[in-house]
């Protein structure tokens, strides 16, 4: 039959037994169990309303239940239950949070959270004692830094470095049509603050790196993730597992979305789940993938709660769980996560103790200097493309994009043949022609050229920078998207 | 009453002296023995507090356990709890009130400038309202 351990000082209710043998099947029942036999214990490990007391947590063996299946969890005759209770403390008299007192005009304006009795004031004054650290004002970082200015989080940092384009207004609606060519940063930030002048705003104009990433971070309490690329992804993860610091992650894809909270006590990270990046190019981006514009909205309000709930301790936070939103289905999903022992980064044993290269992890070679790209015998410049097809050279332009782009703007001269049926249609070419093959930025073209170069063509050419250059160099006429 | 033998005492303002100005904190292992409490082992534990520890301590539960697990394998008790105020005195705050636990002995450190100057020894009680003060007895 399972154990349960008893802690010293509650041994004088168990005639002095430093283990007791109980019944059940779960830990609900065994501990039920231990209660029935030595009714004296019952005070010490439950409240009146039957609740396991706030300072006790119970262990199946070396697993803290919570991050099981509660008292649900199934015990075996071999498992031994113990009783831990958590402790902290400290000389500060009072926590930040209750140093805080709320204004009149911040009473008022938070009115609709005071009334909840799971929030009230205590709890809206941990909302501005909290400090939070958004990656990216995108996509995620739009409903995000939004909805948590609202909510009243008293420091809000964002980490971004990129200008607001024409392309990111159909769902990062933190940004205007006004705003097109201005910092993401001051954008967002004027968004914000016009929402709620109480809060603080930090910008961190730059691009996260190995370098800057703990120093950043350090002074956040929760580091919100809405990056849209791997080596961030992974350096967000690391520091967050290094600085002990949850990450509240999500990501999209088209009609897909994630959510999840990484290295929050005890619980995974993303190395976890994903212990190795995917080959660079295999998972396409927003912008090579697209997704659809309200997605980032769902997804990134879901970070958003998961984030107001762990700043007022309330709930059952994202924790061990993955959820999977389908917004064409409009089904959410739940895969379990579990800490990995092995995990190289938060796992018994971590190998990674210090941040690494994380575009070398992730198998991306650091960018190269323009110039340096074009001068590449493989590449050939939009502008020589153009001439060539001026002088009526005798040569083959194939476009490898999917036929909805080709329908969105297109080069006429050139012959539709979407990379995935690429390979299969090879034999439709003469090995000995010129071909010129080019896509939306280039990235999908540079891997047709390869399998033309593995099938012996000799002269195989990549237009550099996709339709995207030829609409900037060559035609402006032709939308870009 | 709780009396702390020479070697876990030194042990332990050594190891708050190491920490200054930071806190530290530990555990407590020993016998008991009706309403006293003899120390003879000090344990200590990492403070895993996330963020400035000047005036924050916090055990990982796994660590408690671990304590525990040592105590029980060396026939001893798990008896309490210790952590450093560094340049403050050594009263039981509302941040040790509100994570303690009853079952324990929580003794407080007072240290200043890096130098041992006074410390207590508290009893929460189940409701996490208030501490009783134990009597502390070093060598």
């Amino acid at each position: 039959m399972p154990k349960v351990l008893i802690p010293t000082p509650l041994r004088q209710f168990t005639s002095k037994q430093d283990a007791v043998t109980v019944s059940g099947a779960t830990v609900g029942e065994a501990l039920a169990a231990l209660t029935a036999q030595h009714p004296d214990l019952r005070k010490q490990i439950f409240t009146e309303e039957g609740k396991v007391r706030s300072f006790v947590n119970v262990y199946l063996n070396d697993e803290d239940i919570r991050y099981l299946r509660k008292s649900d969890t199934a015990v075996k005759e071999s498992d031994t239950i113990s009783l831990v209770p958590s402790i902290a403390g400290g000389s500060a008299l009072a926590t930040p949070s209750e140093a805080q007192p709320l204004s009149k005009d911040e009473i008022l304006r938070y009115s609709r959270h005071l009334i909840i009795p799971e929030v009230g004031i205590e709890g809206q004054q941990k909302l501005k004692a909290a400090k939070v650290l958004l990656i990216g004002a995108g996509g995620l970082g739009a409903p995000l830094g939004l909805y948590l200015a609202a909510a009243g989080v008293g420091r809000l940092g964002m980490v971004d470095f990129d200008v607001v384009d024409f392309t990111n207004l159909q769902r990062q609606v933190i940004h205007s049509t006004a705003d097109v060519g201005r910092k993401k940063l001051d954008s967002a930030a004027a968004k914000m603050q016009a929402i709620n002048p109480h809060i603080e705003i930090v910008k961190h104009e730059t691009a996260l790196s190995s370098e800057n990433a703990l120093d950043i971070l350090k002074d956040y309490d929760i580091v919100v993730d809405g990056t849209d690329n791997f080596p961030t992804r992974y350096l967000v993860n690391d520091a967050c597992v290094l600085l002990g610091k949850p990450n509240v992650y999500g990501s999209i894809f088209r009609f897909e979305g994630q959510a999840t909270i990484f290295a929050y006590q005890g619980g995974p990270c993303y190395r976890c789940l994903y212990p190795e990046p995917p080959p660079p190019g295999l998972v396409p981006s927003c912008a090579e993938g697209g997704v659809l514009g309200i997605l980032p909205g769902t997804v990134g309000l879901i970070q958003a709660t998961e984030t107001v709930k762990l700043i007022l301790g309330i709930g059952e936070p994202l924790v061990g769980r993955l959820l999977l939103y389908d917004a064409l289905g409009l089904r959410f999903r739940e895969l379990k996560l579990r800490r990995n022992p092995e995990c190289p980064v938060c796992g018994d044993h971590p190998t990674v103790t210090k941040l690494i290269d994380y575009q070398q992890f992730c198998g991306i070679p650091h960018a190269q200097p323009a110039q340096e790209t074009q001068m590449n015998s493989g590449e050939i410049d939009v502008t020589e493309v153009k001439a060539k097809l001026d002088r009526g050279d005798n040569f083959v332009l194939i476009d490898v994009r999917e036929p909805h782009e080709y329908r969105i703007c297109n080069i006429p001269a050139a012959k539709l043949v979407p990379l995935g049926e690429f390979p299969r249609r090879v034999g439709e070419f003469d090995p000995n022609a010129e071909i010129v093959i080019h896509c939306k930025m280039g990235g999908r073209s540079a891997k047709a050229c390869a399998v033309l170069r593995q099938a012996g063509f000799l002269n195989v050419r990549n237009m550099t920078g996709g339709i995207l250059a030829w609409a900037d160099k060559v035609d402006p006429t032709v939308p870009k998207y | 009453m709780i009396h702390i033998e020479s070697e876990p005492w030194r042990a332990m303002l050594s190891h708050a002296r190491a920490t200054y100005p930071n806190e530290c904190c530990g555990a407590m292992l020993g016998v008991i023995d009706g309403d006293t409490k003899t120390v003879s082992e000090a344990m200590a534990l990492e403070n895993a507090f996330a963020g400035a520890q000047a005036a924050r301590y916090e055990l990982r539960p796994e660590d408690l356990l671990a304590a525990d697990k040592a105590a029980r394998e060396r026939k001893m008790d798990l008896i309490g709890i210790y952590h450093s105020h560094p340049d403050c005195d050594a009263y039981f705050s509302q941040t040790d009130l509100k994570n303690s636990c009853p079952w324990y002995s929580f003794v407080v450190l007072s240290i200043r400038e890096g130098q041992f100057h006074h410390a207590n020894s508290w009893l929460p009680n189940f409701d996490q309202t208030e501490a009783a003060k134990e009597e502390l007895k070093y060598e």
